[in-house]
C-alpha cells in the first residue's frame, strides 16, 4: 500500500488530527471537544464525535446520518423520536437538526413549560376537536373526540371525555382583555385620545397659561413689595441723608416731590382745581391769593377772597400733615473715623479676624499637577501606558509634569488665582473710565498698544531662534528613546 | 525481493507484542502553542506528568523555535513630523509531545486542566 501511494507521488496519509475547541455554549473553559481538522480517510473510532449523545441516537446516527434521498421510510425508532418531539411525520429526518442542551445553556436559555398537558394519545393517532360538529340523522361516529353536548348522540353510546383546549383559557382571556397601552403604538393611542379629548386638552393648556401668568404677576408684586416691607436699616437712613445732601440742594422747587410718596392728596388737588376754576389768571400781572386778602387788587366776589384765604391756610395745613419732613426725624449719626495709626494692620490682628468657620487652614504646598484626577486606565483595557511619560508638542516636553503655567497648561481648566502682574502704565489707559478722549489721547493709547505688541513679538522670535537647536535635539532624542518594540499579548 | 516486502516487518518482542489492554496503540503527537510561555510550560509539564503517571512512553516536550511576528508602522497618522516608528511584535511558542497510547487515554489526559490561551492539537497515527 505504501508502494502504491508512493507511486502516485503522495505520502500515505494515515493519520488524524484533532484540535481542542471550546464547546458550543460552553459552560466553562474546561468544556472542550476534540474536533477533526484534516480531511484524511483515516478514522479513529474512539475519538472525535461526542460520546455523550443520546444512546438512542448514537447507534442510529452513524447509520442514518446521511440517508440518501432514495432510501425508504425512516426507521421506526427515528420516526418515533420525531413524533415524540411533536414534529410532523413526513419522511424527513428532523433529528439531524437537533442540538444538545448543555447544562449551562439550559439554565440560561431553555425554560421547560409547567402547564399540564392532556393525556397524550398514542403516536399513530391524531385528534381533532369535533365538539361542534352536528351529527346528521343520528349517526354517531365513535372516533369523534367528544367535548360539548352538541354530540349528544355520541354521549349515548360511549363515555364522553372532555378535551382540553389547545390554548390555555387563562392565556386566551388575557390576550383578549389586555388593551394595555404600554404595548400599543404611540400614534394609535394619540389617535384614539385625540378625537375625544382634543378640546379638553386645549382648554386645559390655555387655562394653565392664564394661571401661570397670574402667578407670575403675583410673584412679581410680592417681589416689589418686599423692599418696602423690610425693616428700615441704618444704611437706608444714611442713604436717604446722602441723597438729600446730593440732590436736595440743587432742586429747591421740587423739594417736596420725591418717589411718589409725596403725591399731593386728593383734597388738595380738588381745592386747587377749584381755585383754578375761579379764573384767577390775569394777564396784567402776577396775582396771588394774598393780594385778594389785602385788597390790593379788585375782587370780583367776596367769595373768591374767602376761597383764596382758605387755600393758603389749607395748603399750610396739608403741608404739615402730609409732607414727611425728614428734617424732623433726622438723627445725628456719628461715624467714627479711624485715625491713620490704627489703619495699619499687623499680622496677628489680621489673622485673628479670620474665623475657622470660613477658613480652613491647611498646609502650604507647592502646586501639584492634577495628573491623578482621572483614571487613565479604563476597565477592559489590557495594555496600560500609565508608566510611560508622554511627550507632546514640537519641543517634546512631558506636558503632564511641567509646572502649571497660565496659558501653556493643556489640562488645567480651573481659573487660577490671579497673579499680581505688574501693570504697565499703558494699561491704565484702557481701564480708566473714558468720558471724553481727545484725538491725541486716543492716538497715544493706540500707539502704546502697538509698541507693546511689537516688543512681545520681537522677544518671542529671539527666544525661538535661541532654542531652535534645542528643539531639534529634543525631537531626535524622543524619536530614539522609548521601548524598542511593543509586545502584543 | 518482492515477496520479502510483502511480509510485515519483524516486530519487536516485548512491549508491542500485544496491544495494551485490548486497545489499539497509536502514535500520538500533541502540539501545544501559545503566546505566553508561562502558561505553555505549565500545560506541558502537566501533560508529561499525566502521561508518565499512566506509564506511557513519552517524548518531549520538544521546543520548537519561537515565531516572532513583527509589524512596523509610522506613529503619525499623517506624514508630518519626525519620522517615528512603532515596532509591534507577537511571539508564538510551540511545544511538541509524543506519546504511544490508545486514544481514550489521551482524551483523559488532555481533559485535565488547560490554561487559557493555550491551543492543543492532537495528531493520531498508526503504530
Amino acid at each position: 500500500m505504501a508502494g502504491e501511494a508512493a507511486a502516485r507521488g503522495r505520502k500515505a496519509r494515515n493519520f488524524a488530527t484533532f484540535r481542542l475547541f471550546p464547546r458550543d455554549g460552553a459552560a466553562g473553559p474546561d468544556d472542550r471537544v476534540f474536533v477533526r481538522v484534516d480531511n484524511n480517510a483515516y478514522t479513529i473510532p474512539g475519538f472525535g464525535d461526542d460520546h455523550d449523545q443520546d444512546p438512542s441516537l448514537s447507534p442510529t446516527a452513524a447509520a442514518d446520518q446521511f440517508p440518501s434521498s432514495t432510501s425508504g421510510p425512516l426507521p421506526d425508532h427515528v420516526r418515533q423520536q420525531i413524533l415524540e418531539l411533536g414534529l410532523p411525520d413526513d419522511g424527513y429526518n428532523y433529528l439531524l437538526h437537533l442540538r444538545e442542551l448543555r447544562p449551562a445553556a439550559a439554565a440560561s436559555s431553555f425554560v421547560p413549560s409547567h402547564t399540564t398537558r392532556p393525556e397524550p394519545l398514542p403516536l399513530d393517532v391524531k385528534a381533532y376537536d369535533a365538539s361542534k360538529v352536528r351529527v346528521a340523522s343520528g349517526k354517531a361516529e365513535e372516533e369523534l373526540d367528544e367535548g360539548r353536548t352538541m354530540c349528544k348522540v355520541a354521549a349515548k353510546t360511549a363515555p364522553v371525555r372532555r378535551v382540553g383546549k389547545a390554548i390555555d383559557p387563562d392565556v386566551a382571556r388575557l390576550l383578549d382583555e389586555s388593551d394595555d397601552e404600554g404595548l400599543e403604538e404611540d400614534f394609535v393611542i394619540m389617535a384614539n385620545q385625540a378625537e375625544g379629548d382634543e378640546v379638553d386638552d386645549e382648554e386645559e393648556e390655555e387655562g394653565g397659561g392664564v394661571f401661570s401668568d397670574v402667578e407670575d404677576d403675583e410673584e412679581f408684586e410680592d417681589a416689589e413689595d418686599e423692599p418696602r416691607q423690610r425693616v428700615p436699616r441704618l444704611l437706608d437712613e444714611q442713604f436717604d441723608l446722602l441723597a438729600l445732601e446730593e440732590y436736595g440742594d440743587s432742586d429747591d422747587d421740587d423739594g417736596g416731590v420725591r418717589d411718589g410718596e409725596h403725591e399731593l392728596p386728593n383734597e388738595v388737588i380738588d381745592e386747587l382745581k377749584l381755585f383754578h376754576n375761579q379764573n384767577v389768571c390775569n394777564d396784567e400781572g402776577y396775582r396771588t391769593p394774598g393780594d385778594f386778602v389785602r385788597r390790593k387788587l379788585d375782587t370780583t366776589t367776596a367769595e373768591e377772597v374767602d376761597e383764596s384765604a382758605n387755600v393758603i391756610q389749607k395748603c399750610a395745613e396739608y403741608a404739615e400733615k402730609y409732607l414727611n419732613d425728614p428734617a424732623q426725624d433726622e438723627e445725628v449719626v456719628l461715624v467714627s473715623e479711624s485715625s491713620d495709626e490704627s489703619e495699619v494692620w499687623d499680622c496677628e490682628s489680621i489673622v485673628s479676624t479670620y474665623s475657622n468657620l470660613d477658613n480652613h487652614p491647611g498646609k502650604i504646598q507647592a502646586p501639584r499637577n492634577p495628573r491623578n484626577l482621572l483614571p487613565k486606565v479604563f476597565p477592559g483595557e489590557t495594555a496600560t501606558t500609565k508608566d510611560i511619560i508622554k511627550l507632546h508638542g514640537k519641543e517634546k516636553l512631558p506636558v503632564d509634569y511641567l509646572p502649571q503655567r497660565k496659558r501653556k497648561s493643556e489640562k488645567e481648566k480651573k481659573p487660577k488665582p490671579a497673579e499680581a502682574e505688574p501693570e504697565a502704565p499703558d494699561t491704565e489707559y484702557f481701564k480708566k473710565v473714558v468720558q471724553k478722549e481727545t484725538k491725541d489721547e486716543k492716538k497715544a493709547r493706540k500707539s502704546a498698544v502697538k509698541e507693546e505688541k511689537r516688543e512681545a513679538r520681537k522677544a518671542k522670535k529671539e527666544l525661538k531662534e535661541l532654542y531652535k537647536f534645542e528643539t531639534q535635539k529634543a525631537q531626535k532624542v524622543a524619536a530614539v528613546t522609548g521601548p524598542s518594540s511593543i509586545r502584543l499579548k | 525481493m518482492a515477496t520479502e516486502l510483502a511480509y510485515a516487518p519483524p516486530m519487536k518482542a516485548g512491549k508491542e507484542g500485544f496491544q495494551g489492554t485490548q486497545e489499539v496503540q497509536h502514535r500520538i503527537r500533541i502540539t501545544l502553542s501559545s503566546k505566553s510561555v508561562k502558561n505553555l510550560e505549565k500545560v506541558c509539564a502537566d501533560l508529561v506528568k499525566g502521561a508518565k503517571d499512566k506509564s506511557l512512553k513519552v517524548k518531549g516536550p520538544v521546543r520548537m523555535p519561537t515565531k516572532v511576528l513583527n509589524i512596523t508602522t509610522r506613529k503619525s497618522p499623517c506624514g508630518e513630523g519626525t519620522n517615528t516608528w512603532d515596532r509591534f511584535e507577537m511571539r508564538v511558542h510551540k511545544r511538541v509531545i509524543d506519546l504511544v497510547s490508545s486514544p481514550d487515554v489521551v482524551k483523559q489526559i488532555t481533559s485535565i486542566t488547560i490554561e487559557p490561551g493555550v491551543e492543543v492539537e492532537v495528531t493520531i497515527s498508526d503504530q
